[in-house]
């Protein structure tokens, strides 16, 4: 009996060790690999040998093992047609040689790993996916720090970066030290850790660009805050979030995510970096009060007082109705010291529409010297002049904001 | 093969070599003299006795679990030392060093996850272990050394597992040893958050900072964690090992019956099909399930929740009922000391070698399986080892984030606010209740009983005891219900929204009994209130006095045979045991956070 059972368990266990091995030997990427050869003629295999390939990458800390499978990406005479054999577009490999970036460092992914689920990084547990189809963009601005030369090649990511700048994002969020404080300081979205997020209700894939992307499209679906019926009796109600719906087009959420997802806090040594160009000339403008339209756009006054000062984003239990106040009664109530005062000054908080319900989330920050004092005389001068009558018909702040560069040439 | 067997000339030429007689020193045939030989000749299998009683090898009585903890031990040690060669315990390249056995190492992943599953093989087969030496009493004279040993290398394999949970360095390692080293800074006196902390105790130099080498988890702890994992530990590991080992063969086996057999072939061939059995489950186990790894160990991100390893989650879970010095140094350290204590306060010859005999028995509505051996220290220690995990199970099941309760399978939701309502008692009376626990311990010495049989008549031993049991019991639950319904609410009104504890608690979804209390007293009107919560009282105190005087003889027997000094023990770890399973109830029923609080200390209970 005893023999018999010792028979059977080394019989079992060697059954099973030959079972590892074999498992281990016919990993997912052999299979490529073995497919690629074949397609192969004698003389086009010379040189080439199988097994992991990794690109072990220094300078980045990182090493890629992608070319595992992509084994054609930089051998185009020996590309086919079908993934993950083709050789990569376009002639970006001769500008940024595999050997210097690697893959991950634009594409995303897990570098290491060798399965094609998780080398994707479209597993559990792994924060930088795949940046599939234009998200790829967002990383060029880790080292391009000038975009005017490569614009072409990233129209979303440049896209991304001038309607951050027109609908007046600055003036709640800080990037790299511009911006207030008014909501959260952007610098190292895109490297967000997903574990504080809340996806609770974006739909589709839970990663963190689709976070963001629903979150422009349709801020208050993704966070809704607690109504009371959530709310233990007696707890103070949140309010949803109180960034504004701005009604963007899907291109436009798009080209924003690809820029959020663009500002990283990775430091890559110096002889990757190129550094930003020399800075757009300053524009002439035809009068003070078309020079302090142009500071209103810069500090992003537009973000809560909307294009033009035309007021309407939501400020939950705020007075005068719920919203940020347009600015087109200012003449009425203030002179140019006044307001000067005020905008130094700011209102912390704002007054309440109904005192049980708590604090209205949007605030006048206090701009301080922030706005140096000749911008300060252009943009006091700009909102002043916002209630005289105006010739033309005011834009409409529900408009897509894409109509707003005219607003400069006005 | 017998000596004259028809093996090949080449073979019969090969034995007679000079090399093959310094390698085996003796012939394979199966006599008397060769079965001998082995046990002898060979520094491994000499731990074994040459021949052992039979019925000690019957599987149903070792669960073999001794050896297989030996040889689990054996398993970490194998794949521990081939993980080293692909290990670097740095911050920058422990996780990706995790990365690169997952997807690029030959049989890397197999590996890893072996090592993993050992590890908590090894933890499950020791405390099995443990369990199956208290119930044959084979930690009775003249083992009571080796059970210490043993406790000692219970909590060691604890350790290592513990020390081994960080090296993948990602956020489950972090945050889990995060959980266990903020317990060491709770440390009374040396604890930078503890009670009673020295003057000069300080983040940078209190108990956490000795376990983590820092003030937060880094580079530094990783390195510390790594020499204490792969050499401190198992070699300290090993000294006990061979103490307890060798113990054993000294001691001589707890089971002496049944006639003797042979250790070779007998217990040896056992112990390796064993071996290979435990082998193959790994095996399986280890292909089909992957040891977790998630994200790269990040300080700024707390998961929520952060659970420590299994099994520490059952401390864990008592951090919701004890201050964390009670939770995670007092009540570990009792634990161990307990264990210790157990084969030296034990003074019942009986039991050793078998286990207990189980019987029915009736105890009022109640029909219990009860030892009828041993039967006070054989339940006692299951109740121990059952609360130990059902609080695990509680901890790692039905805790999700912000520890709240779900059942376990419910989906987790971060989104879920639960506010509860937890009061203290106000201190005078929480340290009544207390002491009147405490003084439930209290036995009836002979001399005393004789003294007033003498003065007082045959009856007044019996009538004192009851007197002193139903006194005892009414002090408890008049301590634990009158300030309930009498008492101001402190954190009126700053956190509190009512001026009682009686309405704070009473509308608290929370408390069931003191919701219940509140709502019948509000229905009945006040006099029947009042008459209704004396009657409580009088019941509650009632039901105390009555358990209690149920063990009363029983105590003044302990007593008597124990002496102060082990009794004292005895009851105090016993009554330790039921109160942390008072103080839950407390907490579950009544809404009760502290019974006695301190919080400028830093000390509550």
């Amino acid at each position: 009996m005893k023999r018999l059972l010792f028979l059977a368990f080394t019989v079992i266990l060697t059954v099973l060790f030959g079972v590892a091995v074999w498992q281990d030997s016919m990993r997912e990427w052999t299979g490529y690999q073995r497919k690629f050869f074949h397609s192969l003629t004698r003389a086009e295999r010379q040189g080439l040998t199988g097994g992991i390939k990794q690109v072990i990458l220094t300078d980045l800390r990182r090493v890629d093992r992608c070319t595992t499978c992509h084994v054609a990406i930089d051998k185009p005479q020996l590309a086919l047609a079908e993934e993950p054999f083709t050789a990569h577009p376009g002639t970006l490999l001769e500008s940024h040689p595999p050997e210097r970036f690697g893959c991950t460092v634009c594409h995303g992914g897990q570098g290491l790993a060798t399965d094609t689920k998780a080398a994707h990084g479209e597993v559990k547990h792994w924060e930088q996916p795949l940046l599939r189809g234009p998200l790829v963009q967002s990383s060029c601005y880790k080292c391009h720090g000038d975009l005017r030369p490569i614009e072409s090649r990233a129209p979303l990511l440049s896209q991304g970066i001038t309607l951050y700048k027109q609908l007046g994002c600055a003036g709640c969020h800080s990037v790299h030290g511009f911006g207030q404080s008014v909501s959260v300081d952007l610098s190292e979205m895109g490297e967000k850790p997903w574990q504080l997020l809340d996806l609770t209700f974006v739909t589709g894939e839970e990663n963190l660009s689709q976070w963001v992307e629903q979150h422009f499209k349709e801020p208050r679906r993704v966070t809704p805050g607690f109504r009371a019926h959530e709310l233990p009796p007696g707890e103070e109600e949140i309010f949803p979030t109180f960034m504004p719906q701005y009604g963007l087009n899907d291109e436009q959420a798009r080209a924003l995510t690809v820029y959020m997802l663009s500002l990283k806090d990775e430091h890559l040594p110096a002889s990757y970096v190129r550094p930003p160009g020399p800075p757009d000339p300053e524009p002439t403008y035809a009068s003070p009060i078309e020079a302090g339209r142009a500071v209103f756009q810069k500090f992003g006054c537009a973000g809560c007082h909307g294009l033009d000062g035309i007021g309407g984003r939501r400020n939950w239990n705020a007075w005068l109705g719920d919203e940020v106040p347009s600015l087109i009664p200012v003449k009425q109530y203030y002179d140019r010291e006044t307001l000067k005062e005020f905008i130094r000054h700011g209102r912390q908080p704002v007054p309440r529409s109904n005192p049980q319900r708590p604090n209205p989330p949007l605030y006048m920050p206090a701009w301080k010297d922030r706005i140096p004092d000749k911008q300060m005389d252009q943009l006091v001068e700009y909102v002043l002049s916002l209630g005289e009558p105006l010739p033309a018909s005011q834009p409409s702040a529900s408009q897509p904001p894409a109509a707003a560069p005219a607003a400069t040439t006005q | 093969m017998a000596d004259q067997d028809p093996s090949p000339a080449l073979l019969q030429w090969l034995k007679r070599t000079k090399l093959w007689k310094s390698i085996f020193r003796h012939d394979f045939s199966d006599t008397p003299r060769t079965r001998l030989q082995r046990i002898f000749g060979n520094v491994f299998l000499h731990l074994h006795p040459v021949r052992t009683p039979k019925d000690a090898l019957r599987v149903t009585y070792t669960w073999g679990m001794g050896g297989l903890s030996f040889y689990a031990f054996l398993i970490l040690v194998i794949t521990g030392i081939l993980l080293m060669f692909y290990y670097r315990p740095t911050t920058i390249h422990a996780f990706q060093d995790m990365k690169d056995l997952a997807y690029a190492v030959t049989l890397g992943g197999l590996l890893r996850n072996m090592h993993r599953w050992a590890a908590h093989l090894m933890v499950v087969v020791v405390i099995l272990h443990m369990i199956r030496v208290f119930l044959t009493g084979a930690y009775k004279p003249p083992r009571e050394y080796n059970w210490v040993v043993g406790v000692l290398l219970l909590v060691m394999t604890l350790f290592l597992s513990y020390t081994g949970y960080l090296l993948p360095w990602d956020q489950l390692a972090l945050w889990a040893v995060t959980v266990g080293a903020q317990m060491a800074a709770n440390t009374p006196v040396i604890g930078n958050e503890g009670p009673f902390r020295l003057p000069f105790i300080t983040t940078a130099n209190d108990a956490r900072f000795g376990l983590i080498g820092g003030t937060i988890v880094g580079d530094a702890t990783l390195i510390r964690f790594y020499v204490l994992h792969c050499v401190a530990v198992p070699f300290l590991f090993c000294v006990f090992l061979c103490v307890h080992l060798w113990r054993v063969r000294k001691d001589g086996f707890s089971k002496q019956t049944g006639e003797k057999v042979d250790v070779w072939p007998h217990l040896v061939s056992r112990e390796f099909l064993a071996a290979l059995l435990v082998t193959i489950i790994l095996f399986v186990w280890s292909m089909a399930l992957q040891a977790p790894l998630e994200e790269l160990a990040n300080l700024n991100v707390t998961p929520n929740p952060s659970k420590a390893p299994w099994y520490f989650v059952g401390l864990q879970e008592l951090l919701v009922y004890f201050d964390p010095w009670i939770a995670g140094v007092a009540l570990p350290g009792l634990i161990v000391a307990g264990l210790i204590c157990i084969p030296y306060v034990d003074g019942n010859p009986k039991g050793i070698g078998r286990y207990p005999a189980m019987g029915w028995k009736r105890m009022g509505p109640l029909r219990l399986w009860y030892p009828t051996e041993r039967p006070f220290a054989v339940s006692v220690f299951m109740l121990g080892v059952v609360l130990w995990f059902a609080l695990i199970f509680v901890g790692y099941y039905c805790r999700g984030p912000n520890w709240e309760w779900y059942m376990p399978g419910e989906l987790w939701s971060h989104r879920r606010i639960t506010k509860l309502t937890l009061k203290n008692l106000p201190n005078l009376w929480g340290g009544l209740l207390l002491l009147g626990y405490l003084l439930e311990g209290t036995p009836m010495p002979k001399a005393v009983k004789a003294r007033l049989i003498a003065s007082k008549g045959p009856n007044a031993p019996a009538r004192i005891s009851a007197l002193l049991h139903l006194g005892l019991g009414l002090v408890m639950s008049t301590a634990l219900i009158l300030p309930l319904v009498t008492a101001m609410d402190a954190d009126f009104p700053v956190r509190s929204r009512y001026p009682t504890l009686f309405e704070a608690l009473g509308r608290a979804p929370n408390a069931p009994v003191m919701s219940w209390l509140y709502r019948t007293v509000e229905g009945l009107g006040p006099a029947l209130g009042t008459g209704l919560i004396l009657a409580c009282i009088g019941v509650l105190g009632a039901v105390l006095g009555i358990l209690g005087l149920k063990f009363a003889s029983f105590k003044d027997r302990m007593f008597d045979e124990l002496g102060l000094v082990k009794y004292s023990i005895v009851i105090g770890l016993f009554l330790m045991m039921t109160g942390v399973l008072g103080k839950v109830m407390l907490r579950l029923l009544f809404g009760m956070k502290y019974l006695i609080a301190f919080p400028g200390l830093s000390f509550n209970i």
